[in-house]
């Protein structure tokens, strides 16, 4: 990659991206609150299933069909990566909080940048032909931006387990260090799940983590809950 | 050599002969067809039926609460599904038809060493119609190598409930999680598309199913669809998690996407909570949908 490409990487792999992905947990949050994660072990141990069940088979794929679909400026495609992935996430709070975010990273980077696909993809979710979902987004802007997508599908995974660490040193008594540690611990899980997701048709994903799923359907209806998801 | 597998893990399964009766041969080809049509009294009834070998159908049960609905027990005269074994089921509802369709006991997937065993499961239902498709739960012993699809088409106006309970070994036995490999797909598609698809694709060897966030301590998995795209899918999804939250399985309940209904997932240690579980789920859904309660559990 160019330094061009490598810093625009850079920039859509910070925690600071002013998307909203510090305001989600994807379950985690349900998973702190009724004991099930109360150490660094256990947070490491149900990342990696979010990482092998969930972005592996499931996110990874459809953001590889979007990055490949905007490098080629197929819209077409993009949505269809997006239509497939609203179709098999079956938790509503997934959905929400993937959507919330992925439209606000979609609408910044309309900001700083004029792109036809991109105001193209964007009436497509206006008119309810898409939903927005975030890795849909994300691997379609990387394509845009010329960001490889071995890179692209990394930093989602670097991104995902950044945020939910974030979202943890705020739920559990976690020190710096061993968010690091934990970060630096997943590297070759995060690896894994790229190769997973390589090869793989949009008809192939399969997530597959039901503990995460019903955690998330207790989250929605807890009385106290700081994430939206 | 056989290029029939219905999913690329399996490609490798299906250049094995199978020694005793060939893939094709009578009795490795189950078929199933069942249409429900309404008569001019407003009553549900089965139009055609056609079992071959292992199903069989002795006829409709009329114990539905619902007074127009006809009800099919799927029987089988064998042990359970061998290697090389191939079903196909298909099953339609017609306009303003209500059917429930289950089997008359768990199906057993038995222990393989060559080749594989696969069903393929549609389901339609016209509008107006309804069809509970609440199948026993599937056994799998070690192994095992199954891929089953279901496909269910909907139409507007209409709805459906369906089940789906796995069994990861003979668990009295002390079997878990030994058979080979296990997908199970299940897609749900209106009259503008895919609305919603599930799938899994459990092979032990290679990831531990019993990994925190997927099943954990719990053994078997159940997943109730309640397809109801004219209902507030929001109010039903609450209404059924307080049915199942805080019941014999872990369980809970959120919307499907595309406002398609509703998905009710349910882990337990043994199929009893869980079969449990689904089936109050299954009773919440049918009094939002069609206004009377699940039928009294007949079998046991």
């Amino acid at each position: 990659m160019s330094d061009d490409t490598t810093l625009a990487a850079f920039r859509l792999a910070d925690t600071a991206l002013p998307v909203g992905t510090d305001s989600v947990s994807y379950g985690l949050e349900q998973f702190i609150a009724s004991d099930r994660v109360g150490d660094s072990d256990d947070l490491r141990a149900l990342l990696s299933t979010y990482l092998t069940e969930q972005l592996g088979p499931g996110d990874l794929v459809a953001l590889r069909v979007a990055h490949a679909a905007a490098s080629e400026g197929d819209c077409a495609g993009v949505v269809a990566a997006d239509q497939r992935l609203q179709a098999v996430t079956l938790s509503a709070e997934f959905r929400e909080s993937a959507e919330r975010t992925g439209e606000r990273l979609l609408d910044l980077q309309r900001d700083l940048r004029s792109d036809d696909l991109l105001d193209e993809y964007a009436d497509a979710i206006d008119a309810g032909a898409a939903a927005g979902n975030y890795p849909v987004v994300l691997g379609t802007i990387a394509g845009r931006e010329g960001v490889g997508v071995r890179e692209a599908c990394l930093l989602a995974c670097h991104e995902f387990v950044s945020a939910l660490l974030g979202a943890a040193q705020r739920l559990m008594r976690l020190g710096s260090t061993a968010v690091q540690r934990v970060l630096d611990d997943l590297r070759p899980v995060m690896i894994e799940a790229v190769e997973a997701s390589a090869e793989r048709a949009l008809a192939a994903m399969t997530p597959f983590a039901p503990l995460i799923e019903i955690s998330s359907a207790v989250h929605e209806r807890a009385d106290r809950r700081l994430f939206l998801s | 050599m056989a290029t029939d597998a219905p999913h690329p893990a399996f490609e490798g399964y299906a250049s094995e002969p199978v020694p005793q009766a060939a893939v094709g041969a009578p009795g490795k080809v189950g078929q199933l067809e069942l249409a429900f049509r309404v008569a001019a009294d407003g009553e549900s009834y089965l139009a055609r039926d056609l079992a071959r070998v292992p199903f069989h159908v002795s006829g409709t049960l009329d114990h539905d609460p619902h007074p127009d609905a006809t009800t099919v027990f799927v029987q089988s005269p064998t042990g359970g599904i061998a290697q090389g074994d191939r079903h196909t089921v298909e099953i339609t509802v017609g306009t303003d038809a209500v059917a429930s369709v289950t089997t008359q006991s768990a199906t057993k997937v038995l222990s393989m060493k060559c080749n594989y065993a696969a069903a393929d499961v549609s389901l339609s239902v016209a509008a107006g119609g309804h069809l509970d498709y609440v199948p026993e739960p599937t056994i799998l012993n070690p192994d095992a190598r199954y891929c089953q699809d279901v496909t269910l088409d909907l139409d507007a106006g209409a709805s459906a409930i369906v089940g789906d309970v796995v069994v990861p070994g003979r668990l009295a036995r002390g079997e878990r999680f030994d058979f080979e490999r296990f997908v199970s797909r299940f897609e749900v598609r209106g009259e503008d598309g895919l609305l919603a698809a599930d799938a899994t694709h459990l092979d032990p060897a290679d990831g531990d199913p019993t990994a925190p966030g997927v099943l954990g301590e719990c053994a078997v998995y159940g997943t109730l669809y309640v397809l109801a795209p004219d209902e507030d899918c929001e109010s039903l999804a609450d209404e059924i998690h307080g049915r199942v939250a805080g019941g014999p399985a872990t369980a809970g309940a959120t919307t499907l996407p595309n406002d398609a209904g509703v998905v009710v997932r349910a882990l337990g240690h043994e199929s009893e909570p869980v079969t449990e579980t689904l089936h109050a789920a299954r009773d919440e859904s049918r009094q939002a949908v069609l206004g009377v309660p699940a039928p009294e559990v007949r079998k046991n």
